[in-house]
């Protein structure tokens, strides 16, 4: 019967300290909030789509290795990918005049060369490139003008429009 | 009666106590990847990959409170600071019984989610980073801590 009381006693007492453990827990988990931030983009035009003269009826295509070709410059972040998109128009205006425009051949590269560049059609869908340590990314643009018969002489000119977004 | 009082002791000191068994473990990092010098870059506590996670379990009927402990900046680099908020909608907990729904409440008040039926929630976090204009670019970090209290 003694044996028994003190028994009690010890089991009453682990009850006890066991409730009050249950109240002061505080569990708890940690994550981590993350985030990398990029320098702003920027797009500079460079040269212009130059075709130079070309021939009523004779279309002339402006390859992106070839001098006439155009290039648009981006300074991006390091270890980052963008998306190009363009708004690209579908003739040349000289006045009402107008001269089609079309078969777009785009390349980008990490140096200001062709060499080695990553070829890709312009749209206004975008391209993206890859991810790549660059800061700066060269754009090349080529087309083709398909002047008929009767296109009216002149000098002609359109807008090619690139934007550039992180993604 | 010596030897019932021994099986009693032996018993009580082997069974975990409910308050034993709640657990809450660090599932997914609140993710905001890229985000562009002076551009605020928002991730809602539903989004399927960047949102923030934890899941809490508990036995049947336990009642507990949870609670977030927010940053207000990610450190980064050079000791440069990005600040992040936390909107009225930025948190969600969903149970784990067939048929739950998720409740959006505010990460800034405590919660005591009912686990009935449930005995798990997953309760997942968003927020908004705002860099500045001059903002350093690099990356930043900092710690979001759910704490549950028992009651």
């Amino acid at each position: 019967m003694r044996t028994g009381t003190v028994l009690s006693a010890l089991v009453a007492a682990g009850l006890t300290v066991g409730a009050a453990t249950a109240e002061g827990q505080t569990p708890n988990a940690s994550i981590q909030a993350t985030a990398t931030v990029l320098s702003a983009l920027s797009v500079a035009a460079g040269n212009n789509l130059v075709f130079g003269n070309v021939t009523p009826g004779v279309n002339k295509t402006i390859a992106i290795t070839d001098g006439g070709a155009g290039t648009f410059t981006v300074t991006k972040a390091a270890s980052s990918g963008v998306t190009l998109s363009f708004t690209l128009p579908t003739n040349l205006a000289s006045g009402t005049d107008l001269l089609p425009i079309g078969s777009w051949s785009g390349a980008w590269n990490t140096s200001a060369s062709t060499a080695g560049a990553t070829a890709f059609t312009p749209s206004p869908a975008g391209t993206n490139t890859s991810v790549n340590a660059a800061t700066a990314l060269t754009v090349f643009v080529g087309a083709t003008v398909s002047p008929p018969l009767g296109q009216a002489a002149g000098n002609y000119a359109g807008t090619v429009t690139m934007s550039a977004v992180y993604f | 009666m010596r030897f019932q009082l021994l099986v009693l002791l032996s018993a009580l000191a082997a069974a975990p106590s409910a308050a034993a068994q709640v657990s809450i473990t660090g599932i997914r990092d609140l993710t905001f990847g890229p985000v562009i010098v002076g551009i605020p870059s928002s991730v809602g506590p539903s989004h399927p990959t960047k949102s923030g996670r934890f899941r809490i379990t508990a036995p049947l009927s336990s009642k507990v409170q949870i609670r977030f402990t927010l940053p207000d900046a990610l450190a980064g680099p050079g000791g440069a600071q990005l600040p992040i908020s936390f909107g009225s909608n930025d948190a969600m907990a969903i149970g784990s019984a067939p048929g739950s729904t998720p409740i959006t409440f505010n990460p800034k008040a405590t919660r005591n989610p009912q686990f009935q039926p449930s005995t798990a929630y997953d309760v997942f976090i968003g927020g908004t980073v705002t860099p500045a204009g001059n903002q350093q670019p690099g990356s930043y970090a900092a710690t979001i801590t759910l704490t549950i209290t028992n009651f």
